[in-house]
């Protein structure tokens, strides 16, 4: 009699290691469920932020990757921009990417998100948080020097030149202006008259622009920091006709930029790669939700783009929105 | 790990494999799994390698619809920019207002048409529609539709996509064709290179919304090698992704497999004519092996559970063909014991309940017989009994008429006669017409005449006395019972006394018994021969009948049971006391029966 239970419960077992594979293979189902990543950058309108939106969406749309995009509306709403990160943390996304408005006012919103599980990944400009596992973004320090270099270059070493920035405290602005001063630097006859600061705001940086014009009559050079106040110091240099004597280096490559340098008003544009920003950073942030580690910084590069080199293929895709 | 094989391999000896349920149990599941393995394995490779073959040609039919849909976008742009050579040649003053709307008119015909223009060799404009202010700066002989163009006279080239900074408006990404034609200034015929920009978003449309799999998706190169269309461009300018491109370039028609990633894909490729375009379709192989490998979980789960259904409908099926088998030897076991009253119950497959139908059978023949044996041998042993017993009549008369012979030469006729008398009355009994079963009357007058010649004999050597109740007088008794035992007195008992015998017999009834009790005062016997004496181990030499005292305990034990029989009680020098147990049975009952 024993026996035969023997083979039913031989029998029985076997059912159930079946029962448990099938249960097994059920459950890998669930790694279908899409990841959620947060990107929060410092303005919700302009071409570069949609260029990096566009280069996220890419890698979210690749990755099988759910990216939810938020800014405030303008670079100076930084109390905007830490409320963006407490509701994020709230909504406890797989990983935030972080494009911060101000170094250090971020900081601790930063820490406070890792600390409730969530990695930060930080694009386009740094935040003071050690927590942060990866930076994606040009070197801006160097594309500061770059900037001085080429400015230099056309003005001569003894030139009077102007600093149009964007937003004092945001790091990327102030590593552009410590690249470009730092170059300066190293010629005596090179003299940073004015330094002004627009909120990436393109009527101020126009505003600002025209009366750094009339306050330093023989300014050699403008180099303005970001795309905004780029628009807006070329609108200024080109209505003033200033152009005529003018060295103007740009940040960034709005068409209305793209215009100006192919009419020479403009000299040459820092231009960094912000669909590779978009990209890498959705891309390293899925790596860092999955737990795998991910390189401390990730540099996108910057190029130097003026008249001689703007139609080159490799530029075309780089400078021109591509068609929507 | 030893014990571990040890205990794998002992392990079939241990389950007793010879069991006709593992037997059955194993063969079942053989055979189902391998068949349903080959099975299995049968459809998986066909389903397999037509699931890749659709793959496949699905791939080459999209890439084919592409390259096509492709053809036929080319061929109408070429069409209008025949008919844009055919006017610019058709009029003779070129910049008039009637020409210029003519070609306005062709070009806001299809939203896809940006420009036309047609500049001289040395870069100056001749024309444009619509007409805007050319930029300035725009290196216009460096670019390579320009070059192109003026390379190739009469054929019409296309330029990989670019931008299009002629004409102060917008930057466009454009698709240029151009040739050099020769056109009609004033009545004068000059070379000129004519530009046809076609907006990028029409092939970017036609080719965005293929998809091959999840992953995979197609692009364009030009004959060049430089990009037309690719999903990611940007990424590959960037120095993110990368395209493999040369032996796309080798190839003009057909698909092959790169590993160049790092990631097996299938890249299949189709050229468009008359641009030599190239379209190339990506494709995943790990995509195209997920039907595979959903078949191989599918085939795998179904071969789990369909061996686990084997296991359980063999182990099921061999339990109740076993089953049954198992009962029967349980009964053939109890038989072995010796309970020949253990029927099988019948149930079970027709073949088994017919085998225990015929077990049972047998088993009731088995029990008859036995009993039968029993009887037979009963029978047989009584005929013997009997036949002893007949045998003490020659040996008894041959011993009493020598005694007579004696007592008449002595002419003591007195005790001739009473010897003759009770000798007549003896042999009377003995022969009761042949019943076994006589009065307890008769038996006593019987071992009364017995006793009678043996005083005689023994000249008065003992004494003796009968007595019984009446009631025990009155029933019946097995024949030939008394007499042995009264032999076995006065022979053993008392024939080696010093003094007079005396042997007394009495009988009764008590309850349902008759017991009747011989007794002596003679020697008696010593503990060694009464113990024997009953078993007939120990047979008395030198007796007279040689009937034992056994075969008359044997006797009543046959006919009444073994609850009836003798007793003995002895005690040396003091005597001999047998005691017969029969039943109290009237004797017209007996009769009757």
């Amino acid at each position: 009699m024993s026996r035969h239970k023997n083979w039913l419960l031989a029998a029985v077992c076997l059912l159930l290691v079946t029962a448990g594979c099938s249960s097994e293979n059920g459950e890998l189902g669930k790694e279908g469920k899409e990841p959620v990543i947060d990107l929060i950058v410092k303005m919700d309108h302009g071409d570069y932020w949609n260029t990096v939106r566009m280069g996220a969406e890419v890698a979210a749309k690749e990755y099988n990757v759910n990216f939810k995009f938020s800014a405030p509306e303008n670079e100076n709403d930084i109390a905007g921009q830490i409320s963006q990160m407490e509701q994020a943390i709230k909504e406890k996304p797989d990983a935030i990417i972080l494009s911060a408005t101000d170094y250090m006012a971020l900081a601790q919103v930063t820490d406070r998100a890792s600390y409730a599980g969530i990695p930060v990944i930080s694009m386009d400009s740094e935040v003071a948080s050690t927590k942060v596992k990866s930076y994606i973004g040009a070197n801006n320090y160097e594309a500061g020097q770059k900037a001085a270099e080429r400015l230099i270059k056309l003005t001569g070493p003894s030139a009077q030149i102007g600093i149009v920035n964007f937003v004092q405290g945001a790091r990327n602005a102030d590593q552009r202006e410590e690249g470009f001063t730092d170059y300066a630097a190293r010629f005596p006859g090179v003299k940073i008259v004015d330094t002004v600061y627009c909120g990436s705001d393109e009527a101020l940086a126009y505003r600002l622009t025209l009366e750094m014009l009339k306050r330093f009559p023989s300014l050699d050079g403008i180099v303005a920091m970001n795309a905004e106040a780029s628009i807006g110091v070329g609108r200024a240099v080109n209505e003033s006709g200033a152009a005529a004597h003018l060295q103007l280096i740009t940040f960034d490559n709005p068409p209305e930029m793209l215009e100006l340098l192919q009419e020479k008003k403009v000299q040459a544009m820092v231009v960094q790669n912000a669909f590779s920003n978009g990209y890498l950073a959705v891309v390293t942030a899925l790596k860092a939700a999955r737990g795998e580690s991910v390189e401390e910084r990730y540099d996108t590069g910057i190029k130097v783009i003026d008249l001689e080199n703007m139609l080159w293929p490799e530029n075309q895709k780089l400078l021109f929105p591509f068609v929507k | 790990m030893r014990d571990g094989l040890k205990w794998l391999l002992t392990l079939p000896r241990r389950l007793h494999v010879k069991q006709i349920q593992v037997i059955v149990t194993l063969t079942i599941m053989f055979v189902t799994v391998f068949s349903v393995l080959i099975a299995s394995l049968m459809l998986y490779n066909k389903f397999s390698s037509s699931a890749e073959e659709n793959t496949y040609l699905n791939i080459g039919q999209i890439i084919e619809q592409v390259s096509s849909n492709l053809e036929l976008y080319v061929g109408g742009i070429q069409d209008i920019f025949e008919i844009l050579e055919k006017k610019i040649d058709e009029s003779g003053l070129l910049g008039d207002e009637q020409t210029q709307n003519q070609l306005s008119t062709i070009l806001e015909t299809r939203a896809d048409l940006v420009s036309a223009a047609l500049f001289k060799p040395d870069g100056s404009l001749v024309l444009n529609v619509p007409a805007v202010a050319l930029r300035p700066n725009t290196k216009l002989q460096e670019q390579s539709w320009f070059v192109s163009a003026q390379k190739n006279p009469g054929t019409l080239q296309f330029s990989p996509p670019h931008i299009q900074n002629l004409f102060k408006w917008q930057y466009r990404w454009v698709v240029s064709l151009s040739k050099q034609i020769v056109y009609n200034d004033h009545g004068q015929k000059k070379p000129g290179v004519l530009v046809l920009d076609v907006n990028f978003r029409t092939i970017d449309e036609l080719s965005h919304r293929i998809s091959l799999g999840k992953k995979g998706y197609i692009y364009i190169i030009d004959p060049q090698g430089n990009i037309v269309y690719h999903p990611q461009q940007q990424l590959i300018y960037a120095g993110l992704k990368y395209e493999n491109l040369e032996p796309v370039l080798n190839y003009a028609y057909g698909s092959y497999e790169d590993e160049s990633t790092g990631e097996k894909r299938i890249i299949t490729i189709k050229t468009v004519n008359p641009t030599g375009w190239r379209v190339v379709g990506v494709s995943y192989a790990d995509e195209i092996m997920t039907t595979k490998k959903d078949l191989n979980t599918f085939i795998f789960r179904f071969l789990i559970i369909a061996i686990a259904l084997v296991l359980l409908i063999s182990v099921v099926v061999s339990y109740k063909i076993a089953q049954p088998i198992r009962k029967l030897e349980r009964s053939v076991k109890r038989i072995e014991s010796g309970d020949f009253r253990a029927l099988v119950p019948v149930s079970g497959p027709y073949e088994v309940e017919q085998l225990f139908k015929r077990f049972n059978l047998m088993l009731r023949r088995i029990r008859e017989l036995m009993d039968q044996i029993i009887h037979e041998q009963e029978a047989k042993r009584k005929s013997e009994l009997d036949a002893l017993q007949a045998q003490i009549n020659p040996h008894f008369l041959y011993n009493t008429l020598n005694a007579m012979t004696r007592l008449a030469e002595m002419g003591r006729s007195d005790e001739v006669v009473t010897t003759i008398t009770s000798l007549s009355k003896f042999f009377r009994i003995s022969l009761s017409q042949g019943n076994n079963i006589i009065p307890l009357r008769d038996e006593l007058e019987h071992v009364r005449h017995y006793l009678v010649i043996q005083k005689i004999r023994f000249k008065n050597k003992f004494e003796f006395e009968i007595e019984a109740s009446e009631e025990a007088l009155g029933c019946s008794c097995l024949k030939l019972i008394l007499q042995p035992l009264a032999e076995n007195a006065v022979y053993h008992g008392i024939e080696v006394l010093a003094e007079t015998g005396h042997i007394r017999i009495s009988a009764q009834v008590a309850g349902d018994q008759l017991i009747i009790t011989l007794q002596d005062n003679g020697i008696g016997m010593t503990e060694e021969v009464l113990k024997g004496i009953l078993s007939g181990e120990k047979r008395v030499k030198g007796s007279g009948s040689g009937v034992g005292v056994h075969n008359v305990h044997e006797r009543i034990r046959l006919y009444y049971g073994p609850d009836y029989g003798l007793s003995y009680e002895s005690e040396l020098e003091e005597g001999t006391a047998v005691t017969i147990t029969l039943p109290a049975v009237k004797l017209e009952e007996t009769m009757e029966g």
